[in-house]
């Protein structure tokens, strides 16, 4: 779950090494205070032949936090903000963290928001940066973890993007691996009152 | 006759010199405050309970380092690491890292599906199978979970949660590779590191302490608002040695030194000097022999005791050389001889005084007792054996010691007029108000000596990381293994709505690690069933045919556990078997508040098995016990000191013995007047008082009228003054309100007793 956060917080900002790579994807990189799109997801997982696909669309406020939505195969949301973490499967939720509880939420959070804000630092101390700028607007970035406990979930994280992030790749340490792709992605419209609702838990 | 004891006496001065040369060899000095603290007779497994928990942190050092954010937290975690890092051969960093983590997980893993949490067993028995289904197919599709498993060994995602709930022991969190907290403004970095020196051979230059107080400066010199927070039993020890080394030269030193002088002073020679100094160093090395004979390890705060021995030891060579001042070398053994009878029973009444504090069954309290005792006499037979052989030469009276000899016919007698009636009931009335407004005190805190910097760093610690109390505990026992965890189970029961009612923060237990065998098969038949279903549901979601893993058919067992790596956080408080029983201990979290033990207490009744272990009011309730026995004692011994000296003096007998009583008498109404409490400790003073006390009134007795018995009482009244007195300047509350007791009491009984000596009439025999 809590690795969860890091991703949606990678597809947000993206950005973050102290080298000419890092500084030109910044650059290419919008700094969107908000971004909505689809995602289309291939997990490929030990037990089972064919990948597992799920499609949905995704919210993310700079400020408020990550409503991410799946439609298919089955409808579930996921809700995360500065505090809280929360996954619901129809009216039912199944999980709820928060900071309070669970300390160790805070330190992914604001690993987040280190990544919304483009902190460099923060970044640059848990993940070996490489990678190149494509063309005149794209770039490729391979992150491995140089955090023991990173490294003990994630063997490599990839991403290709442009403008905004639209590839991910995760490889799991134990072997699977996720692609998520992005589409339409957009800035606007706002964040409607029923999203802001759900943020504001 | 005499030689052949001066020879004998040689020979045993020997051995005592050989020993003491192999014992300083191997020094095993013990600075643990609860080797002091008495054994329980009838609960031994609460002892090897406190043992074991105090053991397990004899050589942890734990820090937190702390600042305003968590990147100058990391900093300064980062110089401060480095500076303890600096010696190796001091300080090693424990092993917290994913290395052990990882052999724990591997440990259990083939029985993960008998571990589940409160929670889990309680969603797992009403899920549905729409429900169960549901969740594993929402975590399947997450992109990536922190799993520990494959998907089949566990496919509602249940462990990460029984991690989670262990994690939830300690307050420190992982977090970029270090373990956090948050607490009190500040972001801490926990550090645990490892003494590499043994808590007995630490010493007084306190290294480790050093090496701390090093990193502390790093840490404020690289984050100004910084902080380094330090505790464990190592510092605690160093600390002890350096206080103890320090206080045995104040009172040691200071006491030999003012015996010494007053030897110049009277006898003007290099003699008794030499022979007095010789007495005390057999008399300490006797002591210490003997006691490292019946002990097995030395505690310092019989040392720092055992230094006020030298102004006690002195007397018997006092007496010696003021009776053999002014006569002839050849009258020596004479002398001796008619010294002999005194010396006898002052040493007698001494030694009893001294044995008799040993009636109480605190382990450190018997060596300083036997220490005192055996070193008297080490001293004593010294001053028989071996002056009449060593001291052949004449020996002149001093102008001192005959101008102070003079003093004694002009010391007023108390006698039956209207004048002394009145001082009388005036000391009377003074006595009965102090008294009246006498107080006890017994706390724990009087045997802990431990500077107040070193206290509060470990509250703080405590408060932070909410670490378990040492000495207060539930003490499970039970026939076997399986019927500890069990009785453990019902235990947790009561103490989860404690928690809930935020009494405590939390509790730790052997059963939450390693659950009883009836719980692990029942949780594997409950996993197994909502698994079996979640399978199917995504099965027939997914149209693929995914397989729950197979676990170990056999449970997990104590013996394998135990020795597993998976016990290392929790083997502490696994006793095994004692005796014919086995017990663990469960520890408490977030025990900050004393008012909330009487609830804790009232969890522990009616369970079987079950016992409320509260260390803490235990020895407050043994101090006063023994305090209420002792002041019994004295009372006894009073009366066992007046047939003694009646059976020497006959009617005369009361001269000794009124002014120890009065003495004692007058100690209590200064406490009284002045707020001191009395505690075991100054109980144990007068009694020491009761043998020592008497001495001066059987010499006064024993040679009426002679200015050198006199002398020599002075003498020995003033050096056993300095020396207790000086015994009064220790840091350890127990120490310094025994030598407060002795001083006042002494001063009393030395200037109380010359008023009661023998009428003028009965001064010439």
């Amino acid at each position: 779950m809590k690795r969860w956060l890091l991703l949606v917080g990678m597809l947000a900002g993206l950005s973050a090494q102290a080298s000419e790579l890092v500084t030109g994807v910044r650059a290419r990189l919008e700094n969107a205070a908000l971004l909505r799109g689809e995602f289309e997801q291939r997990k490929t997982v030990a037990g089972f032949k064919k990948p597992l696909v799920s499609r949905g669309d995704f919210v993310l406020s700079r400020d408020k936090g990550v409503l991410w939505d799946t439609r298919a195969p089955f409808a579930s949301t996921l809700t995360l903000t500065r505090t809280s973490l929360s996954a619901a499967q129809g009216t039912s939720a199944a999980y709820h963290l928060d900071t309070v509880k669970e300390p160790a939420l805070a330190a992914v959070n604001e690993l987040l928001f280190a990544l919304l804000a483009g902190d460099v630092a923060t970044l640059s101390s848990r993940f070996e940066v490489q990678g190149e700028l494509v063309g005149t607007a794209g770039w490729k970035l391979t992150l491995t973890p140089t955090d023991a406990g990173l490294a003990r979930v994630f063997r490599s994280i990839r991403l290709e993007g442009d403008r905004y992030v639209r590839r991910v790749h995760l490889e799991e340490t134990r072997g699977d691996s996720s692609l998520i792709q992005f589409d339409h992605l957009r800035q606007a419209p706002p964040l409607s009152d029923a999203e802001a609702r759900r943020l504001a838990k | 006759m005499r030689n052949r004891w001066a020879i004998l006496w040689t020979l045993v001065v020997l051995a005592v010199g050989i020993h003491q040369v192999l014992f300083w060899r191997s020094a095993r000095l013990d600075t643990d405050v609860l080797a002091l603290l008495p054994e329980d007779e009838q609960a031994p497994e609460v002892d090897a309970a406190t043992r074991r928990l105090a053991d397990g942190a004899g050589r942890e050092l734990v820090m937190l380092v702390g600042a305003p954010d968590w990147a100058s937290a990391q900093r300064a975690a980062d110089v401060a690491t480095r500076e303890l890092a600096a010696d190796s051969s001091l300080l090693a960093p424990t092993a917290t890292d994913a290395s052990a983590l990882e052999a724990a997980v591997e440990f259990y893993r083939p029985y993960r599906d008998r571990l589940l949490t409160p929670a889990q067993r309680e969603w797992l028995s009403r899920a549905t199978p729409d429900e169960l289904g549901g969740t594993a197919l929402m975590k399947l599709y997450q992109p990536a979970g922190p799993r520990l498993t494959a998907w089949g060994e566990d496919p509602l995602g249940l462990w990460p949660d029984w991690w989670a709930a262990r994690a939830a022991e300690s307050a420190a969190r992982p977090r970029d590779g270090r373990l956090w907290l948050s607490g009190e403004g500040r972001e801490w970095v926990l550090l645990t590191w490892r003494s590499q020196v043994s808590a007995f051979a630490l010493g007084a230059d306190a290294r480790i302490t050093a090496r701390v107080e090093r990193a502390r400066a790093a840490v404020t010199a690289e984050v100004p608002e910084g902080r380094l927070v330090a505790a464990g039993v190592p510092l605690y020890a160093e600390a002890a040695a350096a206080q103890a080394s320090e206080e045995m030269s104040t009172i040691g030193l200071g006491s030999l030194v003012a015996v010494l002088v007053l030897v110049w002073l009277t006898f003007r020679s290099l003699r008794p000097i030499l022979l007095v100094g010789v007495s005390l160093a057999i008399g300490c090395a006797v002591a210490l022999s003997v006691t490292a004979l019946f002990f097995e390890r030395v505690h310092l705060l019989t040392l720092v005791f055992g230094s006020s021995l030298v102004g006690v030891a002195e007397d018997y060579g006092f007496h010696y050389f003021a009776a053999r001042q002014g006569r002839s070398p050849d009258e020596r053994g004479a002398v001796m001889r008619s010294l002999l009878p005194g010396m006898a029973l002052a040493l007698l009444t001494s030694v009893v005084a001294y044995l008799a504090l040993g009636v109480a069954p605190f382990p450190g309290l018997r060596q300083m007792a036997l220490f005192s005792a055996a070193g008297l006499l080490g001293a004593f037979l010294t001053v028989v054996c071996w002056f009449p052989s060593l001291d052949t030469s004449a020996l002149p009276v001093t102008s001192f010691a005959a101008r102070f000899a003079r003093t004694l016919p002009r010391w007023p007698r108390a006698a039956p007029t209207w004048r002394w009636g009145l001082a009388g009931a005036a000391f009377a009335v003074a006595l009965g108000g102090g008294l009246w407004r006498l107080e006890t005190r017994d706390d724990l805190r009087q045997l802990q000596g431990a500077p107040a910097n070193l206290i509060a760093d470990q509250r703080e610690l405590g408060r932070l990381l909410g670490l378990p109390s040492p000495a207060q505990f539930f003490l499970v026992g039970g026939a076997d293994a399986e019927e500890v965890l069990s009785r453990e189970v019902s235990l947790k029961q009561r103490l989860d709505a404690l928690v809930q009612a935020r009494v405590i923060a939390g509790y730790r237990a052997v059963s939450d690690w390693l659950p009883t065998t009836a719980q692990q098969r029942e949780d594997a038949v409950l996993s197994a069933r909502a698994e079996e279903q979640a399978v199917a549901a995504v099965a027939a979601a997914t149209g693929e045919a995914p397989e729950r893993a197979r676990f170990s058919r056999d449970d997990l067992r104590p013996g394998p556990f135990f020795d597993g790596p998976a016990a290392l956080a929790i083997r502490q408080q696994w006793l095994g078997l004692l005796g014919a029983r086995s017990y663990s201990v469960v520890m408490l979290r977030g025990l900050n508040d004393p008012s909330v033990l009487p609830r804790l207490a009232e969890v522990g009744q009616g369970l079987e098995g079950v016992r409320w272990v509260d260390k803490t009011a235990e020895i407050s309730r043994l101090l006063e016990r023994y305090r209420r026995i002792m002041g019994g004692l004295i009372a006894v011994g009073y009366v066992a000191v007046l047939v003694t000296l009646v059976i020497r003096f006959r009617r005369e007998a009361w001269r000794a013995w009124i002014p120890s009583v009065l003495g004692t008498l007058v100690t209590l109404a200064f406490f009284g007047w002045t707020g001191e409490p009395l505690q075991l400790f100054s109980v144990l003073g007068l009694v020491l008082l009761l043998g020592m006390g008497v001495d001066y009134g059987i010499f006064l007795l024993e040679h009426p009228g002679d200015g050198s018995a006199w002398l020599a009482v002075a003498l020995a009244g003033v050096s056993t003054l300095l020396s207790f007195g000086l015994l009064g300047l220790s840091a350890t509350p127990a120490l310094r309100s025994f030598g407060l007791t002795m001083l006042l009491g002494e001063v009393s009984i030395w200037f109380i007793t010359p008023f009661f000596r023998l009428p003028p009439g009965k001064d010439a025999s």
